[in-house]
């Protein structure tokens, strides 16, 4: 299985952009990737998914500090089709 | 009949942060194409529709469990553009919770069958669906506890990715390459405990072209 990686950003004022950066089969990138993202995008949305739905809290207030977070979770069986790079290394992204 | 054939597959399990999510993916080529999506999110707001490269998707079906606080959805499209393009589903209004996307290809399908859903029942959740021959079946669960299996049909386990939408999913469960004779095929999903749900959806093959016997034919002009 081949795991998709994504730049996550901001897009417009209020709106999650997902964007694919790569590939990679090797798993400790993967946790690598999703550890990072779980501490950081992941957490903020855990601790305010509820004032998000109610347009309390913006998703712009997180990315005022942090430009953007990498998430490996789209998995796919194969690479045809995709016009992307292999990551060895989180260095690369 | 024939066997559809099974392409390629995508699955995600990211927080839309949006009115929609876009997911690329890559469909086969070859005749008798066919592109499913099955979805599960919270239901705090709905699935209004799909696309694929552009073009709009059908929605089988969408259900709102509401004990589960889930909604589930399954869209699809015959005869898809091929090559990568991209999957876009909308919803009713942003969606903050992490959203389960199982989305697999096919060539050498005759388009969606017979589909049923039985909400959350405890485990082992039994159920089944009557198929023509030759086709495939598609399986998901949702529950609030881990899920442990996927038969197709009971007895034979299949693979499955298990997502997190604040409730445990099982999509992408599918027959063996062979198919089914046609008739009722006992299925069966399975959880550490309490409740899950199992809805269930054919993929019809194609019928065989008319054999010709041995070959001799008479054209009238």
């Amino acid at each position: 299985m081949i795991t998709i990686i994504s730049k996550i950003e901001l897009e417009g004022e209020d709106n999650l952009k997902s964007s694919d950066v790569g590939y990679t089969s090797d798993v400790d990138v993967i946790n690598e990737i999703n550890e990072a993202y779980d501490a950081s995008l992941g957490l903020f949305l855990g601790e305010n998914r509820t004032k998000l739905e109610l347009n309390l809290v913006s998703v712009s207030s997180f990315f005022s500090e942090t430009p953007y977070v990498n998430e490996a979770r789209t998995q796919v069986e194969n690479t045809e089709g995709l016009v992307l790079i292999e990551i060895t290394n989180i260095n690369q992204l | 009949m024939s066997v559809p054939i099974k392409g390629n597959t995508t699955s995600n399990n990211s927080t839309p942060g949006g009115s929609f999510r876009n997911q690329a993916h890559t469909q086969n080529t070859g005749s008798g194409g066919l592109i499913v999506a099955q979805f599960c999110m919270s239901n705090s707001v709905s699935y209004s529709s799909a696309t694929y490269g552009g073009f709009a998707m059908t929605q089988l079906y969408q259900i709102n469990r509401s004990g589960l606080g889930q909604r589930m959805a399954f869209f699809y499209l015959e005869n898809p553009p091929t090559g990568s393009n991209t999957l876009r589903v909308n919803f009713s209004g942003s969606q903050w919770n992490p959203l389960s996307t199982h989305i697999r290809s096919f060539t050498n399908s005759g388009g969606i069958g017979n589909s049923l859903r039985s909400g959350g029942s405890a485990t082992p959740h039994n159920a089944s669906l009557t198929v023509s021959d030759d086709s495939l079946i598609m399986m998901t669960s949702c529950s609030i506890n881990a899920i442990t299996s996927q038969q197709i049909p009971t007895g034979t386990n299949q693979s499955y990715s298990q997502h997190n939408t604040n409730r445990q999913v099982a999509t992408g469960a599918i027959s063996s390459n062979a198919g089914h004779s046609a008739g009722s095929i006992a299925l069966r999903a399975t959880s550490t405990f309490g409740n899950i749900s199992l809805d269930r959806t054919e993929i019809l093959g194609v019928s065989s072209p008319v054999s010709t016997g041995n070959g001799d034919f008479f054209l009238v002009m």
